[in-house]
């Protein structure tokens, strides 16, 4: 797979908006700024799935990390203080001495990962020689295979379809098993999330609990719902 | 005098066809681009993970370190669709079940963190030590 014209153009730009703001991401100090900075480094991360040909799962990353994880983030970051760090007099990284062995160790992994990709893809390229000009003709074979919309003014892709194909026709049982995961995990987050008088109220605590908190909050006798 | 230099002069030319070999293949990314970005992204969320003292901070560099995985194995999927193979579309169906285990993590995590928040009052990592001895 080769890359050329504007293609390659914004391969670049999207390449290094996302790389630096992941850099920011890790960098900023309110972290409000962090989740934006995420959302803008996902983002161009989906640009570059469209780049790769994944129209659908840079689809899918906007609606479901976008639209969704990172509101649930921001919403998280509303709901916990984070005034200190917000006016600066608390130190948002880890001591000295553990952040230095820590970048020590990311510059040997980042040493390490690009000697290997280096490696590794000049072997898949003893194997698979391609060069430029197969590739633009590889290119074009394809595009004019692509169907005309309704309006003849684009053409249209069918790899969509052939995501959803193979999704069914390889990965139905992971599919299915991925629902039950994420119905664990709506009702694990809702249990966890609840607060002292939620659980009283849903007979969930235990009595010694109940007999330490009662203390705090008399109301929570009254909570309780009468077994008859 | 001449025999001496010639050595270093094809060192140096040398040097030269590969600078042009290398802005060739700045013009033209292939899928080894996709890997160094994949590669630089993730190393950037291990070094959140491993440096930042909020806990918010570090789920979302794990997220980072998520999607650079999931750029992989989008790449690999167009590689793998250029040269041929069985099932191409392998690599963009993974990135389908990466990106729902990571929402399934997200939201059981944040989950986590407000419970935590509740009844530590903090969001630092060092100061959660309830298990430290």
């Amino acid at each position: 797979m080769t890359l050329s014209g504007y293609e390659a153009l914004f391969f670049w730009i999207f390449a290094l908006a996302a790389i630096f703001a992941g850099l920011l991401t890790v960098m900023a100090r309110n972290a409000v700024h962090s989740a934006l900075f995420l959302i803008s480094s996902l983002v161009s991360v989906a640009a570059l799935f469209v780049l790769a040909r994944a129209e659908f799962i840079a689809g899918v990353q906007i609606l479901v990390y976008v639209g969704g994880v990172m509101v649930l983030f921001l919403f998280v970051i509303m709901l916990v203080n984070v005034g200190a760090e917000e006016r600066g007099h608390e130190e948002i990284f880890n001591n000295q001495r553990q952040v230095a062995a820590s970048l020590i160790f990311c510059l040997l992994l980042v040493g390490g990962v690009l000697y290997a990709v280096n490696k590794g893809y000049a072997g898949l390229q003893r194997l698979h020689p391609t060069t430029a000009d197969t590739a633009a003709q590889q290119q074009s074979a394809r595009e004019s295979s692509y169907a005309t919309s309704a309006t003849a003014a684009s053409k249209i892709t069918k790899d969509a379809e052939g995501v959803g194909n193979s999704l069914y026709r390889y990965a139905s049982l992971p599919f299915e098993i991925a629902s039950v995961l994420l119905l664990v995990a709506i009702i694990g987050s809702v249990m966890l999330a609840r607060t002292l008088r939620q659980e009283a109220s849903a007979d969930d605590l235990g009595p010694e609990v109940l007999k330490v908190e009662i203390v705090n909050d008399p109301e929570l006798a009254n909570l309780e719902p009468q077994s008859e | 005098m001449l025999n001496f230099f010639t050595p270093a002069l094809v060192l140096l030319l040398q040097e030269g066809g590969r600078i042009a070999q290398m802005k060739q293949s700045a013009l033209n990314p292939d899928l080894s681009k996709f890997l160094v970005i994949g590669a630089l992204l993730f190393i950037i969320g291990v070094a959140g993970v491993l440096t930042r003292r909020n806990i918010i901070v570090i789920f979302m560099s794990i997220e980072l370190i998520l999607n650079a995985a999931n750029l992989n194995f989008i790449a690999f999927s167009r590689y793998l669709q250029e040269t041929g193979s069985a099932n191409a579309l392998a690599g963009q169906i993974f990135t389908v079940f990466v990106i729902v285990v990571a929402a399934a993590e997200a939201a059981i995590g944040l989950g986590i963190v407000i419970a935590l928040y509740r009844n530590k009052e903090t969001i630092w990592v060092d100061e959660i030590d309830l298990l430290k001895w």
